[in-house]
Parts: structure tokens; sequence; C-alpha cells
């Protein structure tokens, strides 16, 4: 029952469901895409991870999101390729592939005016990955900046659960 | 050598593929166009000459290029370009190439480029002794190939060429024996013979932040001094400070400032440093530490030892960025970049007392598209911002008369 009502709210929201077949393309960060992030997971506690293929930390973290996504069905997962060192985006679908994140909603900065990305998210964010955004059910967001401790995500998630009770 | 250098090209042909052609394919690009001319630069370096001579390097196109200007950067002499070929240049947001001129008005060039996936990285320098007609093949900075970006370089007085860049050698025996690298070390190099060849490379510092820029600059007697971003105990990415002695061996390393900030991420932000000719060391930098965040300067009457209480720069609330400063002929000079959501300024403050007092932050510049950092470079009589916009192209400001 409560899937179905996920299922159904999915609709609601016009969220597209993850898709079976596995991504070819990222879905690209532009001007206002934030709000609409914002505005589609509404409701729903979400997980939003900035990463990079050159950023080394976030090489090591990123498996530990693919971990805590089949762990927690109930939190929407959304990547968002945030690298400093713009490139490719084949190179970002393998390293989402490898980490579990294929059926993760992923997207990647697209604007060469990546300050003003970066500002609709945080103006005081200077584009620093890993970084770790969580929204609250209730819309209220926490930013974890470096690398998530796991068991701080998951008591995070565990929390959304509880609320939702 | 000269063999080394086309078989390397070769190689680069033949293994890198198109990175550069791939990222273009991939992003909205920072750049205005995608050839090699300076209007399509994402970064440009400039120096000044002693007969006043204006010299710019730049990155256009996957390619650097060299040209300069006898008229504040008006007209330009035809462009150099200093690299040929398909090559993967490190297009990381502390990423420039760099430009230095002696006395007599040689040149020295040198860019960081990605040699392979993983995106480790390989410095290349090359000279110019007929006045910037022709310049070197590039030439690798060092023959280890481990990984090395982030170079800085400069002339002593007596025209010898000091080259400091951030390099990965140190991981191999702690990754064999199991452990975990932390970083990067400060290397460093010198050149007496017009670069013709470089001594070994040494080592300054280990465990280094590797993804900052450096602040090079040198002191009255002509030591170098280099500013960077440390790893401290426990994972704090602080600022920190080398003054090289006579016989040009690294001395202690003396922190600029405790701000805490322990993160396990690249803040692709390095510090800014400029000494003064009463010697006072100044530095700026970024920080998102437990003690304070934003923008800060501090100063060093003691040759870099001991610094002054932090001095915040900008506004937090406009996320101010990538500050610059330079010991100018009236005044020492900070700038900054500031973003309102929609347009970006280029902030400016003085010091006519070698950072004792400074004036209220002024509005010198803007632009509504992305930009280079914002830099400062003097020419013995002026000092100018030199930037980089993507929408306005380049400008070389002065900003004497700025109060």
């Amino acid at each position: 029952m409560k899937h179905m009502t996920f299922a159904a709210m999915l609709l609601l929201v016009g969220l597209p469901a993850a898709p079976a077949s596995e991504p070819t393309k990222l879905r690209p960060f532009e001007r206002g895409s934030w709000q609409q992030l914002l505005h589609s997971h509404a409701g729903h506690p979400t997980l939003v991870h900035f990463w990079g293929v050159t950023c080394a930390p976030c090489k090591v973290e990123l498996p530990q999101f693919g971990e805590f996504m089949k762990r927690n069905p109930s939190v929407d997962v959304v990547t968002i390729d945030a690298d400093l060192v713009p490139n490719s985006e084949v190179a970002a679908l393998s390293m989402l592939k490898g980490a579990g994140l294929s059926s993760a909603e992923n997207w990647m900065f697209s604007d060469g005016f990546a300050e003003r990305l970066r500002y609709e998210v945080d103006p005081a964010w200077q584009g620093d990955i890993p970084r770790t955004i969580l929204i609250s059910r209730s819309g209220d967001i926490a930013t974890i900046e470096g690398s998530a401790e796991p068991s701080v995500l998951q008591k995070w998630s565990d929390g959304q659960a509880i609320t939702a009770k | 050598m000269k063999h080394r250098t086309v078989i390397l090209a070769l190689a680069w042909t033949l293994t890198q593929g198109s990175a550069w052609g791939e990222m273009s394919h991939n992003h909205v690009s920072e750049a205005a166009c995608e050839t090699v001319e300076l209007r399509c630069a994402a970064k440009v370096t400039p120096a000044f000459g002693q007969d006043g001579t204006l010299w710019l390097a730049w990155m256009a196109g996957g390619q650097v290029s060299v040209a300069s200007s006898k008229d504040g950067g008006q007209t330009l002499s035809t462009p150099v370009q200093i690299t040929q070929g398909t090559l993967n240049l490190d297009w990381g947001p502390d990423a420039r190439p760099k430009i230095g001129l002696d006395r007599k008005g040689d040149i020295a060039v040198a860019f960081s480029t990605f040699r392979d996936k993983a995106f480790n990285g390989e410095v290349f320098y090359s000279r110019s002794s007929d006045g910037g007609k022709t310049f070197t093949a590039p030439r690798p900075i060092t023959d280890n190939t481990e990984s090395q970006r982030f170079e800085a370089l400069g002339f002593d007085p007596d025209g010898t060429l000091f080259a400091a860049w951030l390099d990965k050698r140190n991981r191999v025996p702690i990754q064999q024996a199991g452990k975990k690298y932390e970083g990067a070390a400060l290397f460093f190099a010198t050149s007496k013979d017009e670069g013709a060849g470089y001594l070994p490379a040494e080592m300054a510092v280990d465990h280094t932040c590797e993804c900052c820029r450096l602040g090079l600059a040198f002191d009255p007697s002509g030591r170098p001094v280099v500013a960077f971003r440390n790893i401290f105990e426990g994972g704090v990415r602080d600022h920190a400070i080398v003054t090289f002695n006579d016989r040009g061996a690294p001395g202690e390393v003396h922190r600029v400032s405790e701000d805490d900030w322990q993160v396990s991420a690249c803040p692709h932000q390095g510090p800014g440093l400029s000494i003064g000719p009463d010697g006072t060391y100044h530095v700026v930098w970024y920080t998102n530490g437990r003690v304070r965040k934003g923008l800060f300067y501090a100063q060093s009457r003691d040759g870099g030892k001991a610094f002054s209480q932090p001095m915040p720069i900008g506004q937090l609330s406009k996320s101010p960025s990538r500050p610059y400063v330079t010991s100018g002929p009236h005044a020492t000079a900070i700038v900054w970049k500031e973003f309102d959501g929609e347009k970006t300024s280029v902030n400016l403050i003085t010091s006519a007392d070698d950072g004792k007092s400074w004036s209220q932050p002024r509005v010198i510049a803007t632009t509504s598209n992305s930009s280079d950092h914002p830099l400062l470079v003097s020419n013995g009589t002026q000092t100018y911002l030199s930037w980089m916009t993507k929408a306005d192209g380049y400008r070389l400001q002065s900003i004497e008369g700025e109060p």
C-alpha cells in the first residue's frame, strides 16, 4: 500500500520512474534546475549528492550512496556531477554504474557559468566536492560538506521514516 | 631532448584522444569560442617586462599561446602558439598557464596537462631567448612520471628561474606498502642556465593539499617564498608558507592561520602572496574552517614566521572568491570576485601603509557570465587589474586613482 502511494505520488508530481534500462545520458543541470528539483521532490525525503569524476574523495565515497539507495528505497537519491574540472559524461555514467547508482536521478552541471548554478543551490558554496544535501519531508535542508559518514546518512533516513508514521 | 618531445607529442595524439573535444562537446564552455585566439581564452596570465611591454599567456582552444602588447593590451603582437597537436590541458579552476620574464627579456612559460584518464598531471615549460619571437618545444619540468600540477614560476633578481609545483611521486612507496597517501608534496627546481636544464627536483614539504594554486613571490633579497594550502594534523587544510634560504634550500614551514578547515574534499582555491619592498609578506586566502569562513588577509613582518590576525575580505552573502594581492608602487592592493546571483563583480581594497589600514571595498569591474580569476599586475609605475571574461573579453585596467 505504501509502495502504491509512493508510485501514485510520483505520478502526481510528474517524476519519471526509474528507467528499467541503463541510462545513457545525464540530465543537464542548468539555470533553474535546482528549483525544479526541489519542487519535484517536495514532500519526499531526498538525498542530493554533488560529486565529480576528478574528485578523489568522491571516488571512495560514491559506492556508499549506491548502498544507501539499496537500503533506503523510501529516500529519493539524486546525484549531480558538479566537477570543477568538467569532463566527459561517459566517465561519469561509468562511475555511477560502478557505484550502483545507475537508477538514481543523475544530473550533470551543464553551464559554463558554474558559479551561477552553485549560487542557486547555496550562495556560500564555492564548489568544493563531495557535498551532500539532505532534504526532509518537510523541506528542511541540511548540508554535509566533504565526505558523509554512512552512519549519519542512515540515522537521518531512519528519522525520516519515523516522522512519516 | 627534442626527439623526446616529438615522441611525447605523438604519444598524446595516439593515446589521449580528444579530451578537449569531449569536454567542449558535453559542456557549455567557460570560454566565448573554441579557437586559439585571446578572445576565446578561459584563462589569461599577464606579466610585464622591464621595458614596460605587457606579456600575456593564455589557454584557448586547447592550446597555450603568448603575445605581447606595447599599448596596455589594446593591440597585440601576432600570438605565438607554444603547444601543438592534441593535448589535454589542465582546465581545473586553479590551473592556468604561467609566464615570467627576467631583466634581459628572456621569457619562461609553464603549464600543466593531464597525462592520463586518471587525471594525473604533467608540468611542462618552454623558454624564449629572442624576446618572444620563438619558444622552445615544451619540455617536462621533471623526469618523474607520477603526477605534477599547479606549477608556479618566477625569476629572482639574479635571473635564476625558480619553479615550484605539487607532485605526487611520494605516494608510490606508501601505496605499495598498502597505506593511504594524503595529498601531494611541494617540489621545486631552479635553473641558472636560461632553462637549458633544470637542477634535479627537490621536495620542500610533504603532504600538502593537492588541488590548489600556489602563491609565489620573492623577498627583497631575492629568496623565493611559497604560500600553499597544507594538510595539517587531522586532515586540516589550512594555509602555510615556506621561505627558501640563500642556498636555495627550503626553510621552516610556518602556518599562516589557524582556520581549522578539516575537510576531505578539494577546495580548488589556493592562496595569493605578495611581498612588499620593505619585506612585508601579504597573504590572501579562502577557507571554510570552523574558526572562520570566507576570504581573509594577513601579513607578516618577520619574514613569514608570525602572521597578523586574519582580516575578513568581502561580503559573505555574495560568495566572495579568488582573492589576489599585489604590492604595487603606490599601494598594496587586493582584488576578489563577488557574485550576486546574476553578476560577478571584481572588488578592490588598497592600503598605502603596507597593510596596516585598508580602504573601503569598491567594485571596479563586472560581468554577466563566467570569468577567470581577477589578477593584479604591476609595471613598476602602475598596477592593473587583468581579467578575462566570457562576455566582455580581456581587460587590462589601471587601478591607480581608485580610492
